[in-house]
């Protein structure tokens, strides 16, 4: 073989080696060859019996044996003298080792001898010599980058689909996120503004009141001359309330409750403010960053907002938000509480509960059975004057009620904060020692929001009516108060406590109703029995009952009729009107409820009507107008 | 009058019109027994205390001129006595309420201290007779 073509392989392959090439002359295959083919080597290494392998017949792991091969042999072809080496060298040319151990058990060329094989290296084809290549570092190196890089890319591949992945979960958590809040607004905007029209309402409800207030009032002195001229109209107005513009009253306070500012107001509010700064400018920005998706435009802004502002793009994935609350088939599908379903808001249930407390007369109790359900109430009685702490106790335990008293509002407060249960209800005094009704409402209210507190107060004035609702008073007793006052707001209260809601308790109203009330009894038992139901608009005696005019329209009471107040029992209010008004007698006219309705203006109606389905908690007369000859109520 | 309705099973008698029969009546309802009148007999009998207790601090404060505190003492015992239905003695205590509030009795400020005192002075002595004859009624009732 001639070397020139050898040298030329072996810079060839050589030029694949380039670490390897700087240490040899030439490359290892060709300075193999060249040596297997030196005679002189022929002893020592020699191609194999196949020509496919070659040989090195001394054992070369021993030094002192292969001194020929690794002292001359590998110093000239291989410029070292390491047999290790050499063998290494060979491996990195992919050149094994041929084992006979196994099968043959012995080398054919001696136990000593190590056979070498290539798949290119042949003595007859020296031609493929070229193929035979260093694994080398250089292509190896490239190799193992390409296999990290495989891997990489996968763990990249691998670490992106991730991350698309979360991307797109957040983006539809996004989504989800501006979708609730957009339907959020819409329900707090519904509510403002649902709110306004109430308050809108009760504005006009007011105006009303205030101005059959004073109509009433002026009746009122012109018909009191009958009895005590000093001073009975002073009285007639202040020492009973339930006297003239009592229907009045309890219409202002349905108002007044219904008005109360609750908690989530508040936090309605906070919400619309945070709303509408969220907004800033909705359509420029908007349109500005890659939010401006064809489909988006018809988002309203409050969407478009969130998205735009880089803050909340915590991965600006998402080209549109999927979902416009807007859309009619989402407002269509929007459960609108309809207000009034709200427990929360104590004048609703009322209302809810109205019908079936109409029947209800305040019981006289003794020997009936308790009249809640499950739980009795727990009554917290606010009252520095001792007399009506008492009576009040009374009335309330009377009625089932556990009862606790303070005797003013440190003491009320100081109660109310160390219970564990909130009281089911309080009854506070206004004007207190160390302590007036108003703060220390004002004061529970923070820790009891939902507990109803009730004024009990002389001072019924429209401004302090105002002033005692505002700081979350629920409703008003007038004092002084009658049993039936406080028993009917308790039970207003608290209807959800109650055992058994819409069952009439007439029996228990009117104890004495055959005894003393000859005149009434039929009408009244009547409707004991056939009210529970009870519809304003109704006819026949139970409608009697509930809308009992009391008067003809001349005498003073004629706005008394159809809400009917918590006073007194017919029983009481007989003899009392006897004793009050001594010469009226002849007023009394029964009317019908419905020829006496369309004598209220047609704006009270609306509110006169949802008095009438309150709790009746008293008789409809109201006691000194009521005691007319008894053949007027039958008729 | 009442008296004419009175022929119930409860045998009230007529009280008068001192007292308002519908509110008392309400306290006589709270017994657990007509016989001993056990509920009724104390609030009336504390109600006695209360009175004549708030006469003598309604004295005082009458002399040292203290309209404010009139105004108060007005304001409590008008509150216990319409509880316990002594109507009399409550629209007087009202009116001791207003003009310790320095106010006419239909409502319109009055100024003038020593009008208002004169005023009070007046009606406390009224008061006081109207509450001795209520006091009397009841103590009979309660015999």
């Amino acid at each position: 073989m001639p070397e020139g073509d050898m040298s030329g392989v072996a810079q060839g392959a050589g030029n694949n080696s380039s670490d390897f090439v700087s240490s040899l002359v030439l490359h290892p295959t060709s300075a193999i060859v060249l040596m297997l083919e030196d005679p002189a080597y022929s002893e020592v290494v020699r191609w194999g019996d196949q020509s496919d392998s070659f040989v090195v017949l001394e054992n070369a792991h021993d030094p002192l044996q292969n001194e020929k091969f690794t002292k001359t042999i590998l110093p000239k072809h291989f410029k070292h003298s390491n047999f290790a080496s050499f063998v290494r060298q060979l491996n990195k040319y992919d050149f094994h080792k041929v084992r006979h151990n196994e099968e043959n058990g012995q080398s054919p060329y001696g136990a000593s001898a190590w056979e070498f094989k290539h798949p290119e290296f042949r003595a007859d084809r020296k031609d493929n010599l070229d193929n035979i290549r260093r694994k080398a570092p250089a292509p190896r190196k490239a190799q193992n980058a390409e296999e990290q890089f495989s891997v990489q890319s996968q763990q990249v591949v691998v670490l992106s689909e991730t991350l698309a992945a979360t991307q797109q979960q957040v983006q539809q958590l996004q989504e989800s996120y501006y979708e609730i809040m957009g339907a959020n607004k819409v329900f707090v905007d519904e509510i403002l503004h649902l709110q306004k029209l109430v308050k809108a309402q009760h504005q006009v409800h007011n105006e009303l009141i205030s101005h059959l207030s004073k109509l009433e009032e002026r009746r009122d002195t012109r018909s009191s001359n009958h009895s005590t001229p000093g001073y009975n109209s002073n009285q007639n107005l202040m020492s009973d309330g339930s006297e003239s513009p009592m229907e009045l009253r309890r219409a202002r306070d349905i108002l007044n409750a219904l008005s109360v500012d609750h908690v989530a107001d508040r936090d309605l509010n906070r919400m619309s403010v945070a709303f509408h700064q969220a907004g800033g400018s909705p359509e420029s920005v908007g349109s500005s960053s890659m939010m401006g998706p064809p489909g988006a435009a018809g988002v309203t802004p409050f969407l478009h907002d969130p998205l735009s502002d880089m803050r909340h793009l915590v991965y600006p994935v998402g080209q549109n938000i999927g979902i416009d609350p807007f859309a009619p088939e989402h407002m269509n599908n929007i459960p609108y509480n309809r207000p009034g379903g709200d427990s929360s808001m104590p004048p609703t249930s009322d209302f809810n509960s109205a019908p079936s407390m109409a029947a209800n007369t305040p019981p006289g109790l003794q020997g009936s059975p308790s009249p809640w359900g499950s739980k009795k109430p727990v009554v917290l009685l606010v009252e520095d004057d001792r007399t009506c702490a008492r009576i009040g106790s009374k009335f309330l335990s009377q009625h089932d009620c556990g009862v606790e008293v303070a005797r003013d509002g440190l003491e009320a407060v100081n109660k109310v904060s160390s219970r564990q249960q909130p009281y089911d209800l309080i009854f506070m005094d206004i004007v207190m020692p160390q302590l007036d009704g108003v703060s220390a409402t004002a004061m529970i209210r923070d820790m009891q929001p939902n507990t109803p507190i009730i004024a009990m107060t002389s001072n019924i004035n429209q401004q302090d009516l105002e002033m005692y609702f505002q700081w979350g008073m629920r409703d008003v007793l007038a004092k002084p108060f009658t049993k039936e006052g406080m028993i009917g707001k308790l039970r207003r209260h608290l209807a959800g406590m109650l055992r058994n809601p819409p069952e009439g308790l007439m029996d228990p109203m009117y104890p004495n109703g055959g005894s003393t009330q000859p005149p009434s009894q039929g009408p009244y038992s009547n409707q004991g029995m056939g009210m529970a139901p009870l519809s304003a608009t109704s006819s026949g005696p139970v409608t009697k009952f509930d809308t009992t005019p009391i008067q003809s329209p001349a005498t003073s009471s004629s706005w008394h009729s159809p809400s009917q107040l918590p006073h007194p029992s017919p029983t009481i209010a007989q003899e009392h009107g006897g004793y009050l008004a001594a010469g009226s007698g002849s007023q009394m006219v029964l009317t019908p409820g419905g020829t006496q309705k369309p004598q209220y203006p047609g704006a009270m109606m609306s509110q006169m009507t949802a008095s009438q389905r309150m709790p009746l908690e008293g008789p409809p007369e109201k006691r000194q107008r009521i005691y007319g000859p008894s053949g007027n109520y039958n008729q | 009058m009442a008296s004419n309705n009175q022929n119930d099973d409860k045998g009230i008698p007529d009280l008068g019109d001192a007292i308002d029969y519908l509110t008392f009546s309400q306290i006589l309802e709270m017994d657990d027994s007509e016989d001993d009148r056990e509920f009724s007999k104390s609030i009336v009998f504390g109600f006695f205390e209360q009175a004549e207790e708030t006469f003598g601090k309604m004295d005082e404060a009458l002399k040292k001129k203290d309209l404010e505190e009139l105004y108060h003492l007005g304001h409590f015992l008008k509150g216990s006595s319409a509880t316990v239905g002594l109507t009399k003695v409550k629209d007087s205590c009202e009116k001791i309420q207003r003009y310790g509030k320095k106010e006419n009795l239909d409502g319109t400020p009055e100024n003038d201290d020593n009008v208002c005192l004169s005023r009070i002075k007046t009606t406390l002595s009224v008061v006081k007779t109207e509450y001795a004859e209520a006091e009397k009624t009841l103590r009979d009732f309660f015999k």
